[in-house]
């Protein structure tokens, strides 16, 4: 396949890169500003990729099982700390709830996808596994925040709700089934826009890389239905996981809501 | 007779300490006493802000006291199952929420909650509740949320009363009602009492109402019980300056701004 893709020499990167500095001139002709934060933005792109494209090619050549699990453990390990960052109102115990559902959901995404779907020989193809896992778990990583904040915030919104409903001797689970449920719409809503959009507004990255590399439209097609389903039901479960034990968490064992007046 | 047997409620020394906005600890409740009589109207008065509200939350276990006990017809509230507790304790909080659906809906939700057969619309035992509370059977297909502040109350109270408690609860019943509302209101609460033998307990800073309907009252300020009694005499011959002072004072509680 790759032998149908056109090279790239560095005369080609440093004609491409004329273009983000014809951005900063023109930025600095007219005194508009942000041509530090362009140039800056552009070199730390460069190295990173960089930096990527040399541990993937190091990666690919020791075709060992460790390297490639730690670089996914690194992933997932970011991917909760990004979350951490995002989600300000944090429920007890919340790296606990992230980290656990983070990999089951992911974990048992990817495991389905790469062992018992595509099949992969040697089951741990870097080639594979990192791209595919590293979009599973993006993905996850948005519908993580998204629950996490969610819920929090839906649990303060609805005190008084919470508060009526345990007077009236519902349990924790019955008094905020309804906070649950908003939540677990907020964070599925990215995955069933881009389903819905797919195709029609965008051509989805995985699927346009793989035509990019010679590979046959129908056949990109078929990968990208396959990712999107792991996608969505990957970002269902991690959501449904820190929903589920979540919501727990903002009660006390005497059936109490933690959050005061 | 609707409720269970009217229950008692002792409490004993309960102090009460939360985490302030500045984060140094506040004592909102300094040791409180107070007894509640079986099936008696009994009333805590006292201005905004006194512990009231936090008192309440304490004798359903909505929150747990710092120190100090709660006995409910002699056991520890502590030790009793928090489900059971709530069902025996009914609490009406301050403008009770209405959960989306009709009226009906909303009476029948705890029994929904409990995973018992809720009774339908015909059931004598809720045209009796309805009765006592003054809401008409035509209000039971309207949309709960579409009620006044009033009926809305009523519904609350109706709700609350289904359970079949032997103490109800409530805090600032007539905070958003007019007069005559209110005295209705005062009325069904001493008909709950007195002829259904349910003891009542109900928080408020409307001493109108309080000198109304109250058998027995106490004056709670800045977290402690500062004087309690026979509502009569108590109203009658205050021996605190604090109570005088609140029963003197000219603010009509509903127009200080607290709702």
């Amino acid at each position: 396949m790759s032998e149908t893709v056109i090279n790239l020499s560095i005369i080609d990167l440093a004609l491409v890169y004329g273009l983000v500095l014809i951005a900063i001139g023109l930025a600095r002709f007219n005194r508009i500003g942000q041509e530090r934060a362009l140039l800056w933005s552009s070199l730390r792109m460069i190295v990173q990729l960089l930096v990527v494209g040399y541990l993937l090619k190091m990666v690919f050549t020791i075709a060992s099982p460790l390297p490639v699990m730690l670089i996914l453990l690194f992933m997932g390990g970011f991917a909760v700390h990004a979350v951490g960052a995002r989600v300000k109102e944090k429920m007890p115990r919340f790296y606990q709830v992230v980290g656990l559902a983070m990999f089951t959901g992911c974990g048992g995404g990817t495991f389905f996808l790469c062992t018992l779907v595509i099949g992969l020989t040697p089951w741990y193809d870097p080639r594979y596994l990192i791209p595919l896992t590293g979009m599973i778990i993006g993905n996850s990583m948005t519908g993580a925040s998204l629950a996490a904040e969610r819920l929090a915030a839906e649990m303060k919104e609805r005190r008084h709700e919470i508060e009526t409903s345990l007077c009236l001797g519902a349990t924790p689970r019955q008094a905020s089934v309804d906070a649950v449920r908003s939540a677990f719409r907020a964070a599925l809503i990215p995955s069933i826009n881009a389903m819905a959009a797919m195709g029609i507004v965008f051509l989805p990255g995985m699927m346009t890389g793989q035509i990019l590399s010679g590979t046959e439209p129908l056949l990109a097609v078929r990968y990208q239905i396959a990712i999107m389903c792991v996608i969505t039901a990957s970002v269902a479960v991690t959501s449904f996981l820190i929903l589920l034990l979540g919501y727990r968490s903002f009660f006390t064992p005497a059936c109490q809501l933690r959050i005061e007046p | 007779m609707i409720g269970s047997s009217g229950e008692t409620l002792a409490i004993e020394d309960v102090r009460k300490v939360r985490q302030g906005d500045d984060g140094r600890p506040v004592e909102i409740l300094r040791g409180v006493n107070l007894e509640v009589p079986p099936g008696r109207l009994t009333v805590v008065v006292g201005p905004s802000g006194g512990g009231k509200s936090t008192l309440l939350r304490l004798v359903n276990r909505l929150e747990d006291p710092s120190s100090g006990r709660i006995l409910l017809s002699g056991t520890d509230i502590a030790a009793i199952d928090p489900l059971q507790l709530r069902r025996r304790i009914g609490v009406v909080l301050q403008l009770p929420f209405m959960y989306e659906g009709t009226v009906l809906d909303n009476l029948q939700r705890g029994f929904v909650f409990r995973g018992v057969p809720a009774p339908a619309a015909k059931d004598a035992g809720l045209l009796q509740i309805l009765e006592l509370c003054r809401l008409s059977v035509d209000l039971l297909a309207r949309q709960a949320r579409s009620l006044s502040i009033g009926q809305q109350q009523r519904v609350g109270l109706a709700r609350t009363l289904l359970a079949a408690p032997g103490l109800l609860v409530l805090d600032e019943p007539t905070s958003a009602l007019d007069r005559p509302t209110s005295d209705q209101l005062g009325r069904t609460l001493q008909e709950i009492c007195h002829q259904h033998q349910i003891s009542v307990l109900m928080m408020t800073h409307d001493l109108r109402l309080a000198q109304r309907v109250a058998d027995h009252a106490a004056f709670l300020d800045e977290g402690r019980i500062v004087e309690s009694g026979e509502a009569g005499s108590l109203f009658a011959n205050p021996r605190s300056e604090g109570l005088k002072n609140f029963l003197t004072s000219p603010v009509d509680p509903r127009e200080d701004g607290h709702v």
